[in-house]
C-alpha cells in the first residue's frame, strides 16, 4: 500500500505538537495572508511497525462500550492513526486552514479483524479537494494493516469541511440539497452524557482539541460550550449495533449538528436481516430528545454486501 | 442413634428405592413474608439480611423448624452490596434453623425469587433434597452506594503499588469529582433507559390507555386491601418494625385521585404520556419466603400440603433494539408451558401476572388477543387467548403490595398456594394457577401451580 510519493515518519507524530504547530500556522497564515494554491499535496505520510498500548485499548473499550477483548475496534483504529492523519493535514502545502475544519463524514471498512498485539502500518493522505456550498471539503484516506504485510485490513475517509474558506479554481458547490424533515422515532437507546465526555475520549482517544474539553477551551475557540467529539458518538453507536456486525463489516457516519455538553441524546438502532435471518445492516440515527434535531446517522453494513469481498 | 453430625442413609436406602425416585412432586407448604414498606419508610435502616432474617425467622416459627437441617435454602437481592456475596447463608446463620443447613445466592433481576421456586422444587422432584425454603428481599433504602470510577481506580491500583513515590503518583490522580459517589442507577445498561421508560414505549405501541392503567391498579388495592380486612395474609406474614400491612396500600383509592397524578414516564415520545405514580410500582423494602417439600417430609411433620409446582417456563427477549418490549418476555414464556401441559388461558382459575407497571399485565395480555402478534411471533393460528379478568391477581399484586424486587416471587407463590388449596377440586380436576414475572434485561420466568 505505499504510496508513488511517501514520507516514512519514524514514529506516530504527536498530535499535542501537531494542534501547537497548526496554531502557529494559523496565526502565521493571518499575517501573510493565505496562500492560494487549490492544489493537494501529492505525499502522503506513513509510519511503520505502530504498537498498541493495551491499557489504553482496554480504557478505550469501556468508555465506548465494547467488551475488552483483543480484537481492535474500528474506532479504535481511527484514533491509533489520527496523529498521522493530522500530520497530512498540518503540512505546509496543505491548502486549508487546519484549525476549525469540522468533520462532516466518516466512512469505514474494516475488512478483517486487527488484534492488539499486531505491529501495524499505517498510511494517510488527502484526496478529493471540492467544493461545498458552506467552504471547502477534503477526503484523508488512511489506510491500515498488519506490519510489512502491505496488505489493507481497515480503511477509513474522513470528509472534512473549512467552512467559509473558499478556494480559487474550484467550484462551489449547487444549491443546498433540499434537507429531509426529521421526525423523530421511538428511541431504542438513551445516552446520559456528563460534561466530561469529551475529556473522557480526550484521555483514550489522545485527540485534546480544546473545542472538546472544557467550556473555557471552547469558548475561546468561539463555541459556546464544548462538544462531544464526532467519532465518540459514531464509536459508541458501533457498540450499540452490537456483536452482529461481526468481523468484517462497513461504518458509514453523517454528523450534522454538533452534541453540546453536557446533554441527553436518543438513538434509534434498527436492523435489517437479510436471507436465513442472517444480521445484513444496522441503521442508526440520534437527536436532541428536547429539540427534536438530528444529531447524526449512519449504518453498519456486512462487508460484502455492501462493497464486494475484501480485495487485499 | 443420635450423632452430632450429619447422619448418612445407611447403604440400600436408594436401592430400595424409597428415597430416589425418578421424579415425585415438590409441594408447598406455605409461606411467610414481612409487610412491604415504601423506600425510606419503616424498614430505612434494616439491611437485605435483616429483613431475610426476619421473614425466615417467621417462617421457622409457623412450621416449627427451630433446629431443623433443610434440605436446602436458595434466596438473593437484586440491589446487593459486594459484602452480602453470601446473603442467605448469613440469614441462615442468623435464623433458628440448623447451621447446618446448606444454602445458595441467586440472582435473575426481578425474577429471583420465582427462579429460587423453580430452581429447589427441581431439586425437590429429583430427589436430591426433601425440604427447601425459597426467598428473597430487597430494600432500595439501604441500597448500595459506590464509589466512582475514577476512584475505585486509584484505591485498587494503590493496592497494587509497592513503592512510596508509586503511591503518591498514584495518589496525584485523585480529583474532586473523584470524590462524589454514585448511586445504583435503574437504567438498562446497553440502552441508558430506565424499566418506566422502556415500559411508556411498549404502553404506547399497544395502545393502553390511561384509564384501562388506572382500573387496573384501583383493583389491585382493592384486592389486596380486602384480602387484609378478611384476614387472607395472617398466616403469610409476620409483622416488622410496627408494620403489620402493607405499606403502599392505599384500599381507599379512587379512579378520581388516580387520574389526578402526572405522568411520569413516556413524557418525550409522540403518544400521550400515561403512566404515573399510581399506575407504577413503588420502590419498596421488604423480604419473602416460601417452605417446599416433597409429600413425605411434609406428611412426617404433619405440615399442610397447599399446592403442587407442577412446571416452569423462563423467557427472554431481544429488546435492545425494540424488537420486543423490555419487559414483554413472559408474552412468550406463558404459551410455551401451557402448550407442553396442553392447557389453554380458559383452562387456568388464578392469574398471577407480576404488575411491575399496570401497563405490563395489560401489554401482555394485549399481546395475547392480537391477532397478527399471535401469527407472526407466537407461531400460532391467530391470537394466544384472552383471560377472565375477575380470575387476575384476585387478592391484589404489586401495584397495591409493592415490589422489593426478589421477594415478589415468593410473595406471590404463597399467596397462590394458600388460594389454589382454598379452592381445591372442582369439575374433576385440581384447581390451577399460573405465576407470571417479568425481569430486566429482557427476562421473564413462568410457572403452574396446582392446588393439592
Amino acid at each position: 500500500m505505499t504510496l508513488p510519493q511517501t514520507v516514512i515518519l519514524p514514529e506516530m507524530p504527536s498530535l499535542s505538537k501537531l494542534y501547537v504547530n497548526a496554531a502557529a500556522q494559523a496565526a502565521r497564515r493571518r499575517l501573510l495572508g493565505a496562500h492560494d494554491t487549490a492544489t493537494l499535496p501529492a505525499e502522503g505520510h506513513e509510519v511503520r511497525g505502530v504498537k498498541v498500548d493495551v491499557e489504553n485499548l482496554t480504557a478505550y473499550q469501556h468508555l465506548i462500550g465494547e467488551t475488552a477483548s483483543d480484537v481492535l475496534p474500528a474506532g479504535f483504529i481511527h484514533a491509533l492513526a489520527f496523529p498521522l492523519a493530522m500530520s497530512v493535514l498540518n503540512r505546509d502545502d496543505f491548502p486549508l486552514p487546519l484549525l476549525g475544519m469540522i468533520h462532516v463524514r466518516n466512512s469505514i471498512e474494516q475488512r478483517s479483524p486487527l488484534v492488539f498485539t499486531d505491529l501495524l502500518d499505517a498510511t494517510a493522505r488527502v484526496e478529493n479537494l471540492r467544493g461545498h456550498r458552506a467552504g471547502t471539503q477534503v477526503d484523508v484516506v488512511v489506510e491500515v494493516g498488519p506490519a510489512g504485510t502491505g496488505r489493507v485490513h481497515w480503511r477509513g475517509v474522513s470528509t472534512y469541511l473549512a467552512k467559509g474558506v473558499f478556494l480559487p479554481g474550484i467550484d462551489k458547490a449547487s444549491a443546498a440539497e433540499p434537507k429531509a424533515d426529521f421526525s423523530a422515532p421511538d428511541p431504542t437507546a438513551l445516552w446520559h452524557l456528563g460534561v466530561d465526555t469529551g475529556r473522557a475520549y480526550a484521555a483514550v482517544s489522545g485527540d485534546f482539541n480544546p473545542i472538546h474539553l472544557s467550556v473555557l477551551s471552547a469558548k475561546a475557540l468561539g463555541m459556546r460550550r464544548s462538544i462531544a467529539h464526532g467519532m465518540y458518538l459514531a464509536s459508541r453507536a458501533l457498540a450499540d449495533v452490537g456483536p452482529a456486525r461481526g468481523d468484517s463489516f462497513a461504518w458509514d457516519v453523517d454528523f450534522e449538528a454538533p452534541v453540546f455538553l453536557p446533554c441527553r441524546v436518543a438513538l434509534e438502532i434498527s436492523t435489517e436481516q437479510g436471507g436465513a435471518g442472517a444480521w445484513k445492516r444496522s441503521t442508526f440515527v440520534a437527536w436532541n430528545p428536547r429539540s427534536g434535531r438530528r444529531h447524526f446517522r449512519g449504518t453498519v453494513e456486512a462487508l460484502h454486501e455492501a462493497h464486494g469481498l475484501p480485495v487485499t | 442413634m443420635s450423632i452430632d453430625g450429619q447422619s448418612v442413609p445407611g447403604p440400600g436406602a436408594a436401592a430400595q428405592g424409597t428415597t430416589v425416585p425418578a421424579t415425585r412432586r415438590a409441594v408447598i407448604v406455605g409461606g411467610n413474608r414481612i409487610p412491604f414498606a415504601r423506600a425510606g419508610g419503616a424498614y430505612a435502616k434494616s439491611s437485605n439480611q435483616d429483613m431475610l432474617t426476619a421473614a425466615l425467622d417467621g417462617l421457622i416459627a409457623r412450621f416449627g423448624l427451630q433446629d431443623e437441617r433443610i434440605g436446602q435454602v436458595a434466596a438473593g437481592a437484586v440491589l446487593k452490596h459486594s459484602r452480602d456475596f453470601n446473603l442467605t447463608r448469613e440469614a441462615v446463620l442468623g435464623s433458628a434453623l440448623s447451621a447446618e443447613t446448606p444454602v445458595y445466592d441467586l440472582q435473575q433481576a426481578c425474577a429471583t425469587g420465582l427462579e429460587t421456586v423453580v430452581g429447589l422444587a427441581n431439586k425437590i422432584k429429583l430427589g436430591q433434597i426433601d425440604s427447601a425454603i425459597s426467598g428473597g428481599v430487597d430494600s432500595a433504602s439501604d441500597a448500595p452506594v459506590v464509589v466512582s470510577e475514577g476512584l475505585r481506580e486509584i484505591i485498587l491500583d494503590l493496592n497494587r503499588a509497592k513503592t512510596l513515590p508509586q503511591r503518591l503518583q498514584i495518589l496525584s490522580r485523585l480529583r474532586p469529582k473523584d470524590l462524589a459517589p454514585l448511586a445504583p442507577g435503574t437504567s438498562e445498561p446497553r440502552t441508558g433507559l430506565s424499566m418506566g421508560e422502556h415500559q411508556a414505549l411498549t404502553t404506547a405501541q399497544w395502545k393502553i390507555t390511561r384509564e384501562a392503567q388506572d382500573e387496573l391498579a384501583l383493583n389491585s388495592h382493592r384486592n389486596l386491601g380486602a384480602a387484609f380486612d378478611s384476614g387472607f395474609f395472617d398466616d403469610l406474614m409476620t409483622p416488622y418494625r410496627g408494620l403489620t400491612r402493607d405499606a403502599n396500600l392505599r384500599a381507599d383509592t379512587s379512579m378520581e385521585k388516580l387520574a389526578s397524578l402526572k405522568p411520569v414516564f413516556g413524557r418525550n415520545l409522540g403518544a400521550d404520556a400515561t403512566m404515573t405514580a399510581g399506575n407504577s410500582t413503588p420502590l419498596t423494602d421488604g423480604a419473602s419466603t416460601v417452605l417446599l417439600a416433597s409429600e413425605e417430609w411434609a406428611d412426617a411433620r404433619d405440615l399442610p400440603k397447599l399446592a403442587a409446582v407442577v412446571d416452569a417456563e423462563a423467557a427472554a427477549v431481544d429488546f435492545v433494539h425494540g424488537k420486543d418490549g423490555l419487559l414483554m418476555a413472559p408474552v412468550f414464556a406463558v404459551p410455551r408451558l401451557l402448550a407442553r401441559h396442553n392447557l389453554t388461558l380458559a383452562d387456568i382459575d388464578y392469574f398471577e401476572i407480576h404488575e411491575a407497571f399496570a401497563a405490563t399485565v395489560l401489554s401482555t395480555l394485549a399481546a395475547w388477543e392480537d391477532d397478527e402478534f399471535g401469527r407472526t411471533r407466537l407461531g400460532l393460528d391467530g391470537a394466544f387467548g384472552s383471560i377472565d379478568r375477575s380470575r387476575l391477581n384476585v387478592n391484589g399484586s404489586s401495584l397495591a403490595a409493592g415490589h422489593p424486587f426478589a421477594a415478589t416471587g415468593g410473595r406471590i407463590v404463597a399467596t397462590l398456594a394458600k388460594m389454589l388449596h382454598a379452592k381445591g377440586n372442582s369439575n374433576g380436576r385440581p384447581a390451577r394457577g399460573l405465576v407470571s414475572v417479568c425481569a430486566a434485561g429482557g427476562q421473564g420466568v413462568v410457572a403452574i401451580l396446582e392446588s393439592l
